[in-house]
């Protein structure tokens, strides 16, 4: 589960019929150094690549997420849906505390 | 399996209902010489590990879903180990 920022939502026109009704947000994924004051203050946009993922809890833009990634972003639909992300949390405090020197 | 390092912990009140009631772990995966390799990731623990303990990660989906004893549960990394 990756932990990115919501910077945005995302509407799909032509779609994929099992997709009707899904919400979508684009996740920008967290660097380590923002994770302790990510769920108080917004963070600036990191180097890594922002990605589309399907919305299953109602998260908005500012969020902290969890995202799942692979073939278990499927697992709680019943029927064939062709998704490889979705939010499983949002999260309300991330507490990051590395050890003094990385053993 | 990633080789990983407990650097944290993560609190959710809204989340999937499978993950609710569990620990969410910070956790750093680490490379081959045990550098920092990417960002820290977010893993299921069942067995109590502690700040800073050693790892490893397992990133099976079917694995985490007969963890939590839910078959529709979006969970795909959970504590498998405690390294000593």
């Amino acid at each position: 589960m990756r932990i990115c920022q919501v910077i945005g939502r995302l509407t799909l026109n032509i779609q994929d019929p099992s997709y009707k009704g899904g919400r979508w947000l684009l996740a920008n994924p967290l660097d380590a150094g923002q994770m302790n004051d990510a769920c108080h203050k917004p963070q600036k946009l990191t180097s890594q690549s922002t990605f589309v993922t399907y919305d299953g809890l109602g998260a908005g833009e500012g969020d902290i997420v969890g995202v799942v990634e692979g073939a278990e972003a499927t697992a709680p639909f019943d029927f064939p849906i062709p998704i490889d992300a979705i939010t499983v949390a949002i999260f309300d405090t991330l507490s990051y505390q590395p050890p003094a020197t990385n053993t | 399996m990633i080789n990983a390092l407990v650097v944290g912990h993560a609190v959710s009140s809204h989340c999937h209902p499978s993950l609710k009631g569990r620990k969410m772990l910070l956790c750093q995966p680490l490379g081959a010489s045990g550098e920092a390799n990417g960002a820290p990731i977010v893993a299921i623990d069942i067995f109590g590990a502690g700040l800073h303990s050693k790892v490893f990660v397992s990133t099976d989906g079917l694995g985490a879903r007969h963890l939590v004893h839910d078959d529709k549960s979006p969970i795909r990394n959970f504590i498998q180990g405690i390294i000593d």
